[in-house]
Formats: C-alpha cells, structure tokens, sequence
C-alpha cells in the first residue's frame, strides 16, 4: 500500500506564497523515509500534507494529486484518512486527549471513535501497546509521564488505528536524551516489523540510524531524494541548513586534515 | 455494523477490558451516577437560593453538602476548596450587607462614617449561608466526580461524543492556563517585569502575561484539533465505550423525586404558601 | 562582572517532599561558560531559577554579583542575570520584533539612545536586524526563539543563562547560538547554558556540570567530564558523549570531546608512529 503525492503544492490561507512546490514523493510499503531540511524549508508542512489534515483542517489549498493505493484521497473526509495515515507531532503533552485516566484508555481513544466493536478495540489497543513496549504502562496517568513516555503512548494511539502509513513531524524535538532514545529505539522496532514511516527530523544521527531513504527539502522543495547513506553524505548538506550525521561529519573532518578516513574504524554513530 | 455492541451490559467491566478501566470510587457517594450527583447539586443550589431565611439554607448544607461529604470521605478538602471559591465573593457580600443595607435603622457597630446594623447583619448572614450552599454543592460533584465519568455517561444516554468531550476538555483546560500563566510570569519577570511594586505598575504588567497566555491558549488549541482530527475524533455517529457508569431505577427515582421536590418548592414560595 | 557563589542550596517545591535540589555546592566567576547537564528532573532549571529569585532556597544559599539573591526582587536581579526560557511562546507578547526586544531593557531603566543601541546589536547578533516590525508569529518557531534569546541579550546583564537554546534550532540556528556565545564571554559576560546537545556542549563551553537527582555528580572541563574514567557517571544519567570522545575513546587517544581534538589525537597518534 504506497502513499504517492504527485505534483503537490500548498498553500496556507493567507499566506502570500506557498509553502510547498512540486512535490513528487512516494512512501512505499515497509520503509522509513527520513525527511530533513532546514527550520521553515517544509517539513512540517508536508507532514501536514501528507496526512491530509492540510488543508482538511489546517486549511489553505492544495494542488496536485495525492493517492493511496492507487486512489485519489481528495474527497476522502479527515476520519477516514485517519485510519489511513497516522500523524504524530512534537509536543508530547498536546497530542494527549485530555479525556483518558489511563494509558490503555488514551490509546483505545482512535479506534473508540471509529465505532469499533468493543472486543476489536481491546484486542488494537494492546497490540499497540506491545508493539512499543509499554504494556506495562497501561494502567498508569498519561499526563504524569515522562516527555518520551507520552510520545510513545501518542504513537501507540496512532497505530492502534492501523495505519498503513506513519507520519512523524520531529517526534524527538522536544525530548531530553533518555526520551530521544526511546523513541528512537521504538521507530527502529516498527521498522523491522515492517511499518511505513515518514518521520521528520533536525537530528541527522536519528536519520541515519532508522531510515533506509532521505529526502531533503528546501523552500518548499524537495532537492535531494534517495538512500540514506548517500544523501546524509552529501557535501552540500551544510549549505541546505542541514547538520550532517556525526560519523559523515568526522570522517569528512578527518580527510579534509589529510587524515585517512579509514583510521576511524566504523562509526556506528 | 461497528459498534453494534457498545451498549450492551457496559455498567459490567467485561472480562476483557482491563480491570483498572473505569474504577469504581472508594465511597458509595462516588459510586452514585454522575447525573445523580449532578442533579443533587443543582437542586440543592437552587433550592438554597429559593429557600427564605437562614435555617432552610442551614439544613440544606447539613444535609445535602457536609453529610455526603462525610459519607465520602472528602469533608477536609471540601472545606477547603469550598472557600477558596467563595472567599471573595463571600467577603465581600457580607460586608456589603452588613454596612450598606438601604433602610436599615438597628445600629450596632460605628466605624468612622459606615454604620454596621442588625437587620444588615441579618440579611448579610443570609447570603453568606446561600453562597456556601452553592459552592458547597458544586465542590461536593467535583469532588467525587470524575469528569471521565461525566463524559462517558453522557454519551451513552445519547449526546454526541464531540459534545461531551468539549464539555469535559474544557473543565481540563484550567489547570493547564494557570500553570502556563504562572510560566509566562516567570519569563517576562526575568526580563524585569516588576510585579512585586505598586498598584499601577502591576496592572501595566498584565499584557505581557494576558497576551501570551492567550496565543499560546489558541495555539495549543490548534495543535490540540489537530491531534484529535487525526485520530477519527470528527467521525459522525456514536462511538464504542469501553465502560460506563453504573446507574439504577432507585437512582432515577431519586433524581426524579428531587427535581419534583424542588419544583414543589418554588411553587409553595411563589404562591407565598411557604415563608 | 558578576561572580555566582551557591552553597548548600536545597530546594523542595510546596507541592511534596521531594528534593528538587540535594545539597548544591557551586562557584561561577565572572566570564566563565558554563554547562549545565542532565535529565529532565535533575535539578538544573530547579538550580538556574534561583540565580535570578525566581525561586529561593528552603536552604543553604545563593550569592549573586556579592548580593544574597534569597532576598533580593527578581525585578532587580534581573540587572544582573538574563534569563533565556526555553519556549518563547511563553514569553513573546508585543506584535513587533523590535518592541519586543526593547522590553526588557526599558524595564531596567534603558531609554533613549543607549536603548536603542543595545536592540540593534542584539537584533544584529540574532540574525534578526531586517525583521524589526514583523510579527513575531509570523517568523518561524526557531526565528522566535532567537527573537526570545535577543530580547535578553539587549538587557546586558553580566551574566547570561540559556535554557536548552539549540532545541529545535536547525544548523544555522545553531552556528548563530554558538556565535552569541563566544560574543557574550569576549565582552566579559558569564554564560550559563542548560543543554541536550552534547556536542555543542563539548565544543562551546569550557566547563561542564553534570546533574542527577538535584546533586552535582560531576564537574570539569569537556575533557575530563568526557573521558573514559567517567563513563558510567553519564551513562548513570542517560547521557552518551559527543561521538568524537566515543570514537578517541576506542581508539585509545584519551578524551577527544571536540572534533578538533581528534584530529588532533590522531596526528599525534600517526605522527607516532
């Protein structure tokens, strides 16, 4: 089940010019694809694109024509896209329904409000529970987690949707190390099991540790679209307002001192 | 169809939802259904309001707040939250009475130009008792009454899930704007925002706080929409409950009974029957 | 230039019992950088609060600039210590850059020229000079936050503390953080930073605070708080160092916390032999 967007731009209402042009990506079956640019190049807007809360929600209007499976979504309405594509975003806290006294209630709150059968909606809930790992923070306040704790629970709501897709809008931005790793270590997971990601993010080490494409945007467009390794070692990465990974960093340091790059063994950062 | 079976023996935790869902309270007066509770609480509020005299309010707070209290085991904090609500109000109301009550000749208290009387006095000790019945019941309901509970009941008697929920959200979104004006505070008071000066400068200072307060209300709430949207919320139609909160044809009576009651009071003090 | 002194500091919020601060003994001169690090829970905006009495100590004691900051009004230790909050959507009220930058020195009693002067070159270290009557929501969320770090930067305290200033900052963002930094300390100015991102840490400031469970558990320069021997007290802290001292580490070059350093191991080590 492929997500394709074929010449997509967008435009925020009210906005003098838009924020997307020409966007021609597809999110196939089974991968990660990581999206970097810099602050303001799109990102989150394509995030918002994709999923379809722009303009459903957001507002503003769209060109081009975005099709799931082959089928063209537009008319599709946001609760039905929703069972489609998951969106997840960067504050932890917001993403939380309020209304849920227990995580397994939070993440039952999706498929609660697609009308599931009762039975269907448990037996979603602690799948997606299991899939991240927190079945044993199922009984426990959602508002009194920790920021990385909330993110999982945030993308077990997403999943207990089954999703065909997953769409990440900086999931770590907001999280301290522990909770980065976590979130980290979860994407990773979902990707062995075989989900389809697209996740956002400044932090090019993430990207290289979870993603197997990369594609990079700037002033709306996308510029660099291709496997992870190839595009996270593009020299004109800096000049796009993107940090290279840490490992592309050094070794690019070390050549440029004369040093051979080989010296530094594998860099498994 | 989905969700055929949401309504079905939902006051009996099923065997597969996890036994921590939808916990029943620690007392009996928690376990009531939350229209119950809420029908004590309007009833007893306005039947403080209509009632005349202090003895009729007095009874009322004995029986409808401070006894349930105590039977729920929330006495202290009622107390407390009671009069962190009514303070103000009930200050001022009493000093009003009892100091500016037109027509009033009894006097018992000079202080310089104001005057306090008896029949001020009287009246200011009227509203007082009315005022703490109504803020006492309004604090018993939620005290003992989760707004989950609220929602989720509502529901299942046939209001809309978004409805519900705003109704509950909204309850929720207190806490949040305090703590994030008590945020906004600190950061404009380190920037040098005098709070702790004269009248006139903290006044000056309340648009660096009301301001971001605000915006970053709306901006939360957009990003909140957002979240919600994402997972189904905007579906038209009910949705499946996982719980829901028990209720009983005793209670429906009960809650009859008092609105009946309350409405034979009104009645009784119109016609004037009733002093 | 001001001198921090904090000795025995304990905190506890009125909320419960627990210790935010443990017992901190810790000295700041005037023109150092310094970096605060370690969990969410650790203490250190619990610690960073008290240097300007927005909080003050259940016990022990913080002097700042020679005054007991415990009795002093956060209006006027706000002369002496800038503090940068992390979410500057929880701070930016005027519907200008430029009056909003001007907020804070005006309150210290700034006007005129010497009030102007201070905006421009906040606004100009900022990346921000063009943007004076834009609204602030209107520039991107990292924009505003660099527009939150300016309108501190144009108070000229002596002594500045950032609040996670490069979350959410891409790589520009970054380079133009790490530039007011170095600008900070080279006018004499102490510069206090709270920090996720190791490697800015390691390559930005020349001393490192390590924080867990409101206590200090390690405090040195990058090297040393990097080095192999200290290992276990980040990882204690779910803290991993910058990939260069991870990398020096196994190659046997001591602690290289900075890429420079390295490089610079590796030379010694090729030249060697």
């Amino acid at each position: 089940m492929s997500l394709e967007l074929a010449g997509v731009g967008y435009r925020y209402a009210g906005a003098g010019q838009p924020s997307l042009l020409d966007i021609d990506l597809e999110l196939p079956e089974a991968t990660v694809v990581g999206l970097a640019g810099a602050s303001e190049s799109g990102k989150t807007t394509l995030c918002l694109v994709a999923s379809g809360l722009a303009p459903r929600t957001v507002g503003g209007r769209i060109r081009g024509t975005i099709r799931l499976d082959g089928e063209d979504v537009d008319a599709w309405p946001m609760h039905r896209l929703a069972e489609r594509i998951g969106i997840g975003f960067q504050n932890p806290a917001t993403q939380l329904s309020q209304v849920a006294d227990t995580v397994f209630e939070e993440v039952a709150f999706g498929p609660m409000n697609v009308g599931l059968p009762r039975d269907e909606v448990i037996q979603r809930t602690w799948d997606a529970l299991d899939a991240l790992r927190i079945a044993d923070l199922a009984e426990r306040d959602p508002r009194r987690l920790s920021g990385g704790q909330q993110q999982l629970v945030a993308t077990a709501g997403l999943l207990a949707m089954r999703p065909t897709h997953l769409v990440l809008d900086e999931p770590t931005a907001q999280l301290d190390p522990a909770g980065t790793r976590l979130v980290a270590d979860a994407i990773a997971r979902l990707a062995a099991a075989g989900a389809s990601i697209l996740v956002a993010e400044q932090k090019t080490d993430l990207l290289a540790e979870v993603a197997s494409r990369v594609v990079v945007l700037d002033a709306g467009r996308i510029v660099r679209d291709g496997p992870a390794d190839e595009v996270l070692a593009d020299p004109a990465l800096p000049e796009l307002g993107v940090a290279p990974p840490s490992a592309v960093r050094l070794r690019r340091a070390a050549s440029a001192a004369g040093i051979d790059e080989a010296v530094l063994g594998t860099l498994d950062g | 169809m989905a969700g055929s079976d949401h309504l079905s023996e939902l006051h009996v935790t099923g065997r597969d939802v996890p036994a921590f869902v939808g916990r029943p309270g620690p007392s009996a007066f928690h376990r009531l259904n939350p229209l119950t509770k809420a029908t004590l609480a309007t009833v007893t509020a306005v039947a403080a309001v209509v009632l005349g005299g202090l003895i009729g309010p007095a009874i009322l707070v004995a029986v409808a707040v401070i006894g349930p209290a105590i039977a729920a085991g929330v006495l202290g904090r009622l107390v407390r939250t009671a009069l962190l609500l009514s303070l103000p109000i009930a200050i001022s109301a009493f000093l009003v009475n009892l100091f500016f009550l037109p027509g009033a000749e009894t006097v018992l208290l000079r202080i310089g130009p104001i005057t306090a009387t008896a029949e001020g006095l009287a009246f200011a000790l009227e509203i007082l008792a009315r005022i703490v019945a109504i803020s006492g019941a309004v604090t018993l309901f939620y005290l003992t009454t989760r707004p989950s509970d609220l929602v989720v009941d509502l529901e299942r008697r046939g209001v809309s899930p978004r409805v519900a929920f705003v109704a509950s959200a909204s309850v929720q979104t207190v806490p949040a704007m305090v703590e994030r004006a008590g945020q906004i505070t600190a950061a404009q008071r380190a920037r040098g925002l005098d709070t702790e000066g004269s009248v006139w400068r903290r006044v000056r200072g309340i648009l660096p706080i009301v301001g971001p307060v605000i915006l970053g209300s709306i901006a939360e709430v957009e990003e909140r929409t957002m979240a919600l949207e994402a997972r189904g919320f905007t579906r038209p139609g009910r949705r499946t409950l996982l719980w829901a909160p028990s209720d009983s044809t005793a209670q429906g009576l009960m809650r009859r009974g008092l609105l009946l009651g309350l409405l034979a009071l009104i009645v009784l003090r119109i016609t004037g029957v009733w002093p | 230039m001001a001198d921090i002194a904090v000795e025995g500091l304990a905190h506890v919020y009125r909320e419960g019992s627990v210790r935010a601060l443990d017992g901190v003994d810790l000295r700041i001169v005037a023109g150092e950088r310094v970096a605060l690090i370690g969990q969410n829970g650790s203490g250190k905006t619990t610690l960073v609060r008290h240097f300007n009495g927005l909080l003050r100590p259940t016990e022990g004691r913080v002097t700042v600039d020679g005054g007991d900051a415990g009795s002093l009004t956060v209006a006027h230790l706000a002369s002496r210590v800038g503090l940068v909050f992390q979410d500057p959507d929880r701070q930016i009220f005027s519907g200008a850059v430029r009056s909003e930058v001007e907020f804070g020195p005006r309150n210290l009693g700034r006007r005129g020229a010497e009030l102007a002067a201070a905006v421009t070159a906040a606004l100009d270290a900022t990346g921000l000079s063009g943007e004076e009557r834009t609204n602030p929501y209107d520039l991107g969320q990292s924009r505003r936050k660099l527009l939150a770090l300016a309108s501190v930067l144009a108070m000229r305290t002596p002594v500045l503390v950032l609040d996670e200033p490069t979350t959410g900052q891409d790589a520009r963002g970054v380079e133009r953080v790490r530039a007011v930094v170095a600008s900070a300390t080279a006018e004499g100015r102490t510069v206090i930073a709270i920090s996720h991102d190791m490697r800015f840490v390691a390559e930005t400031f020349e001393r490192v605070v390590v924080m867990r469970a409101g206590r200090v558990v390690l405090d040195g320069t990058p090297t040393e708080a990097f080095a192999e021997a200290n290992r276990e007290v980040l990882r204690s802290t779910f803290l991993e160092p910058p990939l260069s001292a991870t990398v020096g580490h196994r190659l046997g070059l001591g602690s290289t916390p900075t890429d420079a350093s390295l490089l610079d191991g590796l030379r010694a080590k090729l030249a060697g032999g």
